[in-house]
């Protein structure tokens, strides 16, 4: 029977990849897309939601808009230098055919949770605010939610948005901490693993060959990515697999490495996002985090670029 | 007939505020949300509920967030008792505590209701945090909210720097003073001196010999004990039925004015602290009308009118 997943995303260059390789993988069900602000606002992240999933004919699957800032509203600040204003590259999609579902992200989580228990995996691709608003508001979810693949947090390297922080905390620290101290199992597919993930243009180039629906919006809107990737990395039309690395986590776990360590997240000051890993277990008993730290990378980018082109 | 919301962490105070409310002539209370705080959750649902059927009435009660947004909670049992009720032990209530959770039957209620319902929060501000959060727009449909909480630039209870409902949730609230919605900060200073109510206002209270004034004095015993003990202040503090007086008729506050108030979530020396720019220094944008004086004659007189 196939996996259960409820995507929450705020597609985004990188969550576009993610979101269609696992609708093109039977093994996955998405039950759902809830969307959230981050690479773009939150209105541009639904749309596009809606766009990918009727890209290929998956127009069934719902599509929900939530939160559109974080949980302590400070300043509203979105990944748009890197996604384009519309979360496209800037590429200005033509409107989606059909509609949101008229419930709120954080309803169709709790909705969807107590509809199937046991059998959801929340897959959060982007800040983490919906998921922390619906364990306030019903803490069992922690019994019912199968578990958490989340991309997101780097504990032991560099942070991308600021030197310690990823972007996907960094944009709701507080909401980040809710969710890694809430006891349930959580996997955090962060920077120390999809650093190490590389797309080449030589992949890509295999990747666009399938000339499909798929590929073809990801050739349009990656220029976008690659160039942001090489301002700021110099990697040349290459770039970090960031969200299809959860994708590619959920297909075949068994590429990743992980070590189990409880996550603790600063929420204020110059390490404002930082994912803290107590390795040696010093602060106390908070359940312990799977985070991925290395991949047999080329594994990865195969399996993505065999699920797309198919 | 006005119409009210209350969100409460049901202790001895809270049941007499709640019970003000209910028996106030022109007010409807639409329904109850109650959130940890005083006490644990549970305990301030049965202590909601039996408030409610003390008063011979059926309003919906609906349990909320057992915890806070991100700190650990602290409970208040020296203060409210072991029940949250003075040790009373009041027998288990008959009304059922409603399905819904409190924070999705808070956004309804304000929704179809835009400006007419007024809040009045007597416990942490979680539950409102989480219905802000969830329904951003409901802070422009909420027509006034009363917030029992805060010590505006004055000694705390809890800490010297902060009061309880703040203190424990520091960060709903910072997220809820800064949310648009139109507040009244009533902070615990205007229960305090003359606005307790003294042994002479007990006696009074227990003359009046009904079911609502000994309920009132019973429950919050322990609260009498530890006032005097902890605070070395006279009889009974009750900070929530003061808001509640002041929203019931706001000519009881009779000095008020707006400032840009924010709340510290950072330090755990001054966690929870309510910063009043009393002088406009920061130049920001006032937020919050801070109460700074109480007419405590015609306080008493609210209550006194409500358990006769």
């Amino acid at each position: 029977m196939a996996h259960k997943i409820l995507i929450d995303t705020d597609p985004g260059i990188d969550d576009s990849m993610a979101i269609l390789s696992a609708l093109r993988s039977p093994e996955l069900e998405v039950i759902g897309l809830t969307t959230v602000f981050g690479n773009a606002d939150v209105d541009s992240c639904a749309l596009n939601g809606l766009r990918l999933v009727e890209l290929e004919g998956h127009d069934h699957i719902p599509v929900t808009k939530g939160s559109g800032a974080p949980l302590f509203r400070e300043e509203l600040d979105l990944g748009t230098q890197v996604h384009g204003l519309d979360g496209m590259g800037n590429t200005n999609p033509p409107p989606p055919r059909g509609t949101l579902d008229p419930r709120f992200g954080v309803q169709f989580i709790l909705d969807m949770v107590k509809q199937y228990p046991g059998e959801v995996t929340l897959v959060p691709l982007g800040p983490l605010t919906n998921i922390a608003l619906a364990l306030q508001q019903d803490p069992g979810i922690t019994d019912q939610v199968k578990e958490v693949v989340l991309m997101g947090g780097c504990a032991f390297g560099s942070g991308n948005i600021s030197p310690v922080a990823e972007a996907n905390i960094f944009h709701d620290a507080h909401a980040a901490e809710i969710v890694f101290r809430a006891n349930w199992d959580v996997t955090m597919i962060g920077l120390d693993v999809t650093t190490k993930i590389i797309v080449k243009p030589a992949d890509l180039e295999k990747m666009y060959a399938a000339n499909n629906p798929a590929v073809d919006l990801l050739h349009r809107i990656q220029p976008c990515y690659q160039k942001f990737h090489d301002q700021i990395y110099g990697l040349n039309g290459a770039f970090h697999l960031h969200d299809p690395s959860v994708t590619a986590f959920l297909l075949a776990p068994d590429l990743f490495t992980c070590i189990e360590a409880p996550v603790y997240v600063e929420t204020s000051g110059l390490c404002a996002g930082k994912t803290i890993a107590d390795i040696h277990r010093q602060w106390g008993d908070r359940k312990p985090v799977k985070i991925a730290v290395d991949a047999d990378a080329s594994a990865v980018i195969n399996l993505l670029i065999q699920r797309l082109s198919q | 007939m006005r119409r009210f919301w209350i969100d409460t962490d049901t202790a001895s105070d809270d049941a007499v505020a709640i019970l003000m409310a209910l028996r106030w002539p022109d007010v409807h209370v639409e329904g109850i949300s109650t959130v940890a705080g005083n006490v644990p959750l549970e305990m301030c649902n049965q202590n909601a509920r039996f408030t409610v059927e003390l008063c011979g009435m059926a309003t919906p009660v609906y349990a909320g967030a057992s915890q806070p947004l991100l700190r650990e909670p602290f409970w208040a049992y020296f203060f409210h008792g072991p029940d949250g009720m003075g040790g009373m032990n009041y027998p288990e209530a008959k009304l059922p505590i409603q399905q819904a959770h409190a924070v999705e039957a808070m956004i309804d209620a304000f929704r179809n209701a835009p400006g007419e319902i007024t809040l009045v929060t007597l416990g942490p501000l979680t539950n409102i945090a989480l219905a802000l959060g969830i329904a951003p727009d409901i802070g422009r449909k909420i027509k006034v909210c009363y917030v029992m909480g805060g010590a505006a630039n004055t000694v705390g209870n809890i800490t010297p720097a902060a009061e309880f409902n703040i203190w424990v949730d520091p960060e709903a609230a910072r997220l809820v003073y800064h949310s648009g919605l139109p507040l009244v900060q009533v902070g615990w200073e205007l229960c305090r001196g003359d606005a307790n109510l003294l042994e002479e206002d007990l006696e009074y209270v227990r003359n009046l010999d009904t079911v609502y004034g000994h309920f009132s004095i019973d429950c919050n015993r322990q609260a009498i004990q530890t006032n005097r003990e902890w605070l070395g202040d006279p009889a009974l503090p009750l900070p929530d039925p003061v808001t509640m007086a002041i929203a019931l008729d706001p000519q009881i506050s009779m000095r008020q004015s707006k400032h840009y108030v924010d709340i510290e979530t950072d330090s755990e020396l001054t966690r929870g602290m309510t910063v009043v720019d009393e002088r406009g220094v920061t130049k920001k944008e006032p937020n919050v009308e801070v109460v700074w004086e109480i007419d405590v004659p015609a306080w008493k007189e609210i209550l006194y009118k409500t358990l006769r």
